[in-house]
C-alpha cells in the first residue's frame, strides 16, 4: 500500500500525558506517594491510617488469633475495600476488565491475609513460615498442582504490587541513606553487571548463539532480569523466538534463587545489611530479590539464629543495590546495544537510526516515586529527635505506611507463584541453558564476594533511621 | 565522530514508523500472551518496554519507532493505547 501521502496524526503532547496513565511505573508513583500524602495528612491533624493499615500482631494459640480477628474484623475488610477501589482504577486505566480484577483480587487478598497471619505466629520461624518464601511456595502449588481458570490472571499483577511496595519502602528510608549507600551500590552493582553480562555473551557467542540473543540473555542475567530482556530485544530487534526463552532461564533461576541464597546465608551467619546486598547483586528480578531479602530480614527477629542486624537492614542494601545499583542504568544498557547493534552487528531488517530518548523512555520510572517518598518523608522527619521520633513519627507515619507496604509486597509474591507455570514455560534448549547458568554462577560468587568480603563492613553497618 | 550519524537525539515525526504498520502488534494484553512468562517477573506495562511490539512480517521483537523497507500501512490509523511519543 502506498503510504506518501499518510499524514502523522499524533499529537506528541497528549501522548506525553497518556503515557503518565498507561504504564504501571506511573501509577505506583500516583499511588505510592498519595497514600504518603494521606498519611501525612492525617498525621498532620493528630491523628493515624493506622486503623485501615491494619497489619496482624504477634500471636501464639489459636485463641489470641480469634480475639485479634474478632477486634480487627472490620479494619480488614475496610483495608480489603480500599485496596479494590485503588487498584480496579489503576487497572482499568491500563485496560483490563474491571470485574475480573476484583474477583481476582479478593482471592489474592485472602490468601495474603492468611500468610500474613501465619507469618505473625510466634514459632513461624522455627519452621521455616517466612512470608515471603510461604506466599511462593503457596502460588506455586497451586498454578502448578492445583490450577486455576486464566481469567483469575487479571489481579496477578507481580510488578504493579512491586512497584508499589517499593514507592512505600522510599518512605520508611532516609535520603541521606540512599545518598550515602549510592555511589557503592552503583559501583558494586556495576562491576558484577557488567562481568556478568560479558561471560553470558561471550559464552553465548562460543556455543554459536546469536549476538542479538546473547544480549537478550546477557542483559537478563545482569540487570533485571525479564524486564531487561524485553528492553534489550526491543532495542537490538531480537528474534521473537528469544525473548520467551530468555524469560524462561530468568523464572527458573530466580525462583531457585529465592530459595537458595536465603538459605546459604543463614548457613553463613550473614548479617542481614551483607546478605541483603549478597540478594541485590545476584537475584535479577526486583520481585525475586525483595521475597529472599525480606525472608532473610524476617530471620533478624529470632534470637535463636544468630543472625545480626534488622530486617530494615536487609531491605535497605538490597534496594540500595538492586534498584539504584541495577534497575536504573536498564535505558544505558538498551541504548548502547541498540548502538552496537546498528554500528558494528549485521543489520538489514531496519533502516532507523538509535533513539537517544529510549535512555529515558525505559526509565523504571517508578524509581522517581521512590525517592521522592524518600525526600519528603526525610523533610518531613527533620526536627525530630530520636525519641521524639520512635514515641510519636514511628507509630503514627511510618509503621502504618510499613504494613501497607508489607501487604504490597505479598501480594506480589503471591503472584510470582501464581504466575509461574513451569508447563507454559518456552523450552529454553541446551546452549542458552549452559551460557545463561554460567553467568549465574559468576554472578553468585562474585556478588557473594564484594557483599561478604569486600564490602562487608559497609553493608553490616547500614544506618535505616 | 562517525557513531553520531546513528544517533537520532529527536524522534523523528514518521508516519513510516513501526507503530503504524499493518505488520506490527504492541498491545500490552497481546504482548503478555504472546511472551509466555512475561508476567511472573515483569509485566509488559512497564516502562522498560516502552512501546516495543512483534513484527509478523521480519518475526521479530522490535521498537514502535524503528523504519523499515516492508511498511505498510494501517487502514484504519488507530493509536495504540501503549504507544506514545516523547
Amino acid at each position: 500500500m502506498s503510504s506518501s501521502n499518510i499524514q502523522n496524526t499524533e499529537n506528541p503532547k497528549t501522548s506525553i500525558w497518556k503515557a503518565l496513565l498507561i504504564k504501571e511505573d506511573w501509577w505506583a508513583v500516583w499511588l505510592g506517594l498519595g497514600i504518603v500524602f494521606i498519611a501525612y495528612g492525617f498525621y498532620l491533624a493528630g491523628s493515624s491510617i493506622s486503623w485501615i493499615a491494619v497489619a496482624p500482631g504477634k500471636w501464639s494459640t489459636f485463641g489470641d488469633l480469634r480475639e485479634q480477628l474478632a477486634q480487627n474484623g472490620s479494619r480488614y475488610i475496610a483495608l480489603l475495600l480500599a485496596l479494590t477501589v485503588l487498584f480496579t482504577i489503576v487497572t482499568s486505566f491500563i485496560g483490563q476488565k474491571a470485574k475480573n480484577f476484583i474477583r481476582s483480587f479478593l482471592f489474592i487478598f485472602i490468601l495474603s491475609a492468611i500468610i500474613y497471619i501465619i507469618g505473625s505466629w510466634d514459632q513461624a520461624n522455627k519452621y521455616n513460615l517466612e512470608p515471603p518464601l510461604l506466599a511462593l511456595a503457596l502460588g506455586l502449588f497451586i498454578s502448578n498442582v492445583i490450577g486455576l481458570p486464566k481469567w483469575l490472571d487479571a489481579g496477578f499483577r507481580v510488578e504493579f504490587y512491586i512497584k508499589l511496595g517499593i514507592v512505600l519502602l522510599g518512605a520508611t528510608l532516609p535520603f541521606t541513606l540512599i545518598m550515602w549507600g549510592g555511589p557503592i551500590a552503583i559501583f558494586q552493582a556495576s562491576i558484577v553487571s557488567i562481568v556478568t553480562f560479558l561471560t553470558i555473551f561471550w559464552t553465548a557467542r562460543k556455543l554459536g548463539l546469536d549476538r542479538r540473543f546473547a544480549a537478550v540473555l546477557g542483559t537478563g542475567g545482569a540487570v533485571c532480569g525479564v524486564s531487561a530482556s524485553i528492553a534489550v530485544a526491543g532495542a537490538v530487534r531480537a528474534r521473537k523466538e528469544d525473548p520467551p526463552i530468555a524469560i524462561s532461564l530468568v523464572v527458573l533461576w530466580a525462583i531457585i534463587i529465592i530459595f537458595a541464597l536465603p538459605f546459604v546465608a543463614r548457613m553463613l551467619h550473614l548479617p542481614t545489611g551483607v546478605a541483603g546486598a549478597w540478594i541485590g547483586t545476584s537475584e535479577f528480578a526486583d520481585a525475586a530479590g525483595l521475597a529472599a531479602a525480606q525472608s532473610y530480614g524476617g530471620l533478624a527477629a529470632d534470637t535463636h539464629l544468630a543472625i545480626t542486624g534488622t530486617a530494615d537492614q536487609a531491605l535497605a542494601s538490597y534496594t540500595l543495590i538492586k534498584v539504584i545499583g541495577r534497575d536504573i542504568w536498564i535505558g544505558i544498557w538498551s541504548f548502547i546495544l541498540a548502538l552496537i547493534s546498528v554500528t558494528i552487528w549485521e543489520r538489514t531488517e531496519t533502516k532507523s537510526r538509535v533513539q537517544a530518548g529510549q535512555i529515558w523512555w525505559r526509565f523504571p520510572k517508578f524509581v522517581i516515586g521512590f525517592l521522592v517518598a524518600s525526600i519528603l518523608t526525610t523533610l518531613i522527619v527533620q526536627g525530630y529527635s530520636l525519641e521524639q521520633y520512635n514515641t510519636t513519627v514511628k507509630p503514627a507515619l511510618i509503621t502504618p505506611i510499613t504494613s501497607l507496604r508489607t501487604w504490597a509486597f505479598t501480594f506480589s509474591f503471591l503472584s510470582i507463584g501464581l504466575t509461574t507455570r513451569f508447563k507454559e514455560l518456552a523450552g529454553a534448549g541446551l546452549k542458552p541453558f549452559i551460557a545463561f547458568t554460567i553467568g549465574v554462577i559468576v554472578n553468585l560468587i562474585l556478588g557473594y564476594f564484594l557483599s561478604v568480603k569486600v564490602f562487608a563492613d559497609y553493608w553490616s553497618t547500614i544506618i535505616t533511621n | 565522530m562517525k557513531i553520531f550519524k546513528h544517533i537520532q537525539i529527536v524522534p523523528y515525526p514518521s508516519t513510516h514508523r513501526c507503530q503504524h504498520c499493518i505488520h506490527f502488534e504492541n498491545d500490552p494484553a497481546l504482548i503478555e500472551t504472546a511472551l509466555k512468562g512475561l508476567t511472573t517477573l515483569s509485566s509488559a506495562y512497564a516502562s522498560v518496554r516502552d512501546s516495543d511490539g512483534l513484527c509478523s512480517y521480519l518475526g521479530r521483537y522490535l521498537s514502535a519507532m524503528d523504519l523499515c523497507d516492508h511498511f505498510s500501512q494501517k487502514t484504519i490509523q488507530t493509536s495504540d493505547k501503549n504507544t506514545y511519543d516523547i
